[in-house]
């Protein structure tokens, strides 16, 4: 008898607690929000930091660092400090999908900064669809095109870095009349350079030029023989390079090699600081490379930046575009927070479409609110013969202060 | 006909460096049985070895050979600490070489960090043979390939060390019975394919980016090297299981592209095994 009544008690208590645990729980997220108006507005961010592209990561996750920590010592976005969750991707697709969640229903971020390649990016699309969450894409692409909707197209995706219209065209024509029209393109087997190179053959032929060649490599390959061969067979005036990572490295060193190096221009679309230190001066020298930013440009802007970036990182630490991209993501993420007034989705699309930073390293960027793709400059440099560092590894040979890009081929507006 | 020329060089240039890849482990899986996962592994070590050797401005030359027995070393003392308590059972065997390779590659990257290195071509320039022009330094490797499986083939058919491993691979008790340092004999195989990965490693590190996965490229392209050539034919099953699946993919590009090249070579070698699962070459 005792027992039953003793039992009877703690179940009463119990039934008390439980109710009025689920009260608080009910009746807590407008509440906590109201009572915690400073607390942090949590951006995640996705970064290869292990894995094959760390080369990549460690400037990509530190450009967004930098940003957040100088938002921050100014005081915050709407009064509150920007936190930022960095997850590691491991430069794994299958981990992109995995940590996208994670940091959206666990973590519970307020929108996604990152993704490297296109083929993360593409992964990341249709998560931040379905979880009406934005993402801030820091890499050079391939341009958006509707039929790989949703990893571009999406109106919840922002390009901050350069597509093929930007980062090759407002070139082709300098490169064409000093070199010759026939291009041979080689890149790495994926969406990527497919695109970019697609995009690159539009304009060659209205220059009246000819593709010689086109060939795409599995990624991991070793041996060049049979495409330097093919090389040699087509006689190019440009060979036009998009191959990616080590192969890149692979291919170069046996280019060269094989003696190669002075019978052909090469153009990279992919060797920035990282890629071309890893080549070394023997083999990169001559070579022309374009992108929105490199260390060298010379700006008042990237040189204030690289000032904090190497007093923070130490001053061998390298920069490129993928970093600057992610810093710009930050700060002109953080401006449309803070001109939305609030950290709604709908409100801060609205607010980026069309914001103007002017303090971005390579100069001025315009987020077009036509098609959420950044205006930038853009820069065509060569590289130096018996460069030693990055500090003096390319000359500025064309620029472009404001690369318009064409419209996105999507369902415009976004 | 200069075509055809050009194509036989490129094809022999690639059979051998490939041959040269796989050779640390056509010699360890075939003498003692064991697959040697970690073989990768060793192939990156032997690179970053050398780079390092470079570094402190040793030369080239020396730098790889120290690499060599460097990565040899390692290979010596993972033997006698842990692989020679699993001769019997290959799945351990194969998990543990696994470890070696993951534990090695992690390490490489908190040593040496994880950006490109570089191995300076240590002879740039190309031999003109009026037609054509080959690399100096992929010659150089080549001939050097050439005389290692040679002179590997005279130790194992013409001396009586070589008497002695054949005679442990025909029959391993038996050989014991008779007075065969069995151990010993398994640990000098392992350290020596352990030396000639990290030899191969540190050889082809000027032609490829060095990074902590390098080795990986060659790691599946061996295994091939190894299986279609025939196990424990260590010296024409290399070299003919590296023409199948190095040398066949200059040819088959030549007439289609990279990537049907490598899918089509692949799919041979598979049929291959289907046909003669033990090998081209062996005879069982």
């Amino acid at each position: 008898m005792q027992n039953e009544n003793k039992i009877s008690k703690i179940s009463r208590r119990q039934l008390i607690k439980t109710a009025a645990a689920s009260v608080v729980i009910m009746g807590s997220p407008a509440f906590i929000r109201n009572l915690h108006a400073d607390d942090p507005i949590k951006i995640g961010v996705l970064s290869p930091v292990t894995g094959a592209w760390t080369v990549y990561g460690k400037a990509h996750s530190r450009g967004f660092e930098l940003a957040v920590e100088e938002i921050n010592a100014a005081g915050g976005v709407l009064g509150r400090p920007i936190e930022m969750v960095l997850a590691d991707y491991q430069t794994d697709r299958r981990l992109v999908v995995e940590q996208a969640n994670r940091l959206l229903r666990q973590e519970r971020v307020d929108l996604l900064a990152g993704t490297f390649s296109s083929a993360d990016r593409n992964a990341a699309g249709p998560i931040v669809k379905a979880a009406d969450k934005l993402l801030l894409y820091p890499t050079w692409y391939e341009g958006q095109i509707e039929e790989y909707y949703p990893g571009v197209c999406n109106e919840n995706i922002f390009m901050f870095g350069p597509e093929p219209t930007q980062q090759v065209w407002p070139f082709m024509e300098y490169m064409c009349n000093k070199f010759g029209k026939k291009f041979f393109m080689i890149g790495s087997d994926y969406a990527w350079p497919q695109v970019t190179n697609m995009f690159t053959k539009e304009k060659l032929k209205e220059l009246g030029g000819e593709t010689v060649g086109e060939v795409y490599i599995p990624f991991n390959t070793p041996q060049y023989e049979s495409v330097l061969r093919q090389i040699r067979q087509a006689k190019p005036d440009i060979i036009f390079h998009s191959l990616t990572g080590s192969d890149t490295v692979n291919f170069r060193k046996q280019l060269v090699a094989a003696g190669m190096k002075n019978d052909f221009t090469l153009w990279t679309v992919d060797d920035e600081e990282v890629v071309t230190s890893g080549l070394g001066h023997e083999v990169s020298s001559g070579t022309y490379v374009s992108f929105d930013y490199f260390m060298t440009i010379k700006h008042q802007n990237n040189k204030d930046f690289l000032d904090r970036y190497q007093k923070r990182y130490g001053s061998d630490a390298l920069m490129n575009t993928v970093g600057v991209g992610m810093y710009n993501a930050a700060h002109m993420g953080a401006m449309a927070i803070e001109k939305a007034g609030k950290v709604d989705t709908s409100s801060i699309r609205e607010a980026l479409k069309g914001i103007k930073f002017d303090k971005a390293p390579q100069g001025t960027v315009e987020m077009r609110a036509l098609d959420h793709q950044a205006v930038l400059p853009s820069y065509l440099m060569r590289v130096r013969e018996g460069w030693s560092s990055v500090n003096d590894m390319f000359e500025q040979v064309q620029t472009v202060a404001r690369a318009v890009p064409q419209d996105a081929r999507c369902n415009l507006p976004l | 006909m200069e075509l055809a020329a050009s194509v036989l060089l490129d094809t022999t240039l690639i059979t051998l460096t490939l041959a040269l890849a796989a050779f640390g482990l056509a010699i360890i899986y075939g003498l003692i049985g064991v697959i040697n996962m970690g073989h990768g592994a060793m192939l990156t070590l032997g690179a970053y070895f050398t780079w390092a050797g470079l570094q402190l401005e040793i030369p080239f030359v020396l730098s790889v050979i120290l690499s060599g027995f460097i990565v040899g070393f390692i290979g010596l003392l993972f033997e006698h600490w842990i692989i020679k308590r699993f001769y019997n059972s290959p799945y351990e065997t194969l998990l543990l070489t696994w470890a070696f390779f993951l534990v090695t590659t992690e390490l490489i990257k908190i040593v040496f960090g994880s950006d490109f290195r570089t191995v300076v071509n240590p002879y740039p320039g190309s031999i003109d043979l009026g037609f054509y022009k080959i690399p100096t330094y992929r010659t150089l490797i080549c001939v050097f390939t050439a005389f290692v499986i040679l002179s590997t083939g005279f130790v194992f058919f013409r001396t009586s060390t070589g008497i002695k491993i054949r005679a442990m691979i025909q029959n391993r008790e038996m050989a014991s019975l008779l007075g065969l340092n069995i151990s010993l004999t398994y640990k000098i195989i392992f350290g020596f394919g352990c030396f000639m990965a990290g030899l191969a490693g540190g050889l082809v590190a000027p032609m490829l980016s060095v990074s902590p996965y390098m080795g990986d490229m060659y790691l599946v392209r061996s295994f091939f090297v190894v299986i279609v050539g025939g196990i424990g034919q260590i010296l024409s099953g290399t070299i003919i299981g590296s023409f199948v699946i190095g040398g066949l993919e200059t040819i088959v590009a030549l007439f289609s592209d990279q990537v049907i090249a490598q899918v089509a070579v692949f799919f041979f070698a598979i049929v291959i095994l289907r046909i003669r699962p033990q090998g081209i070459f062996s005879e069982k």
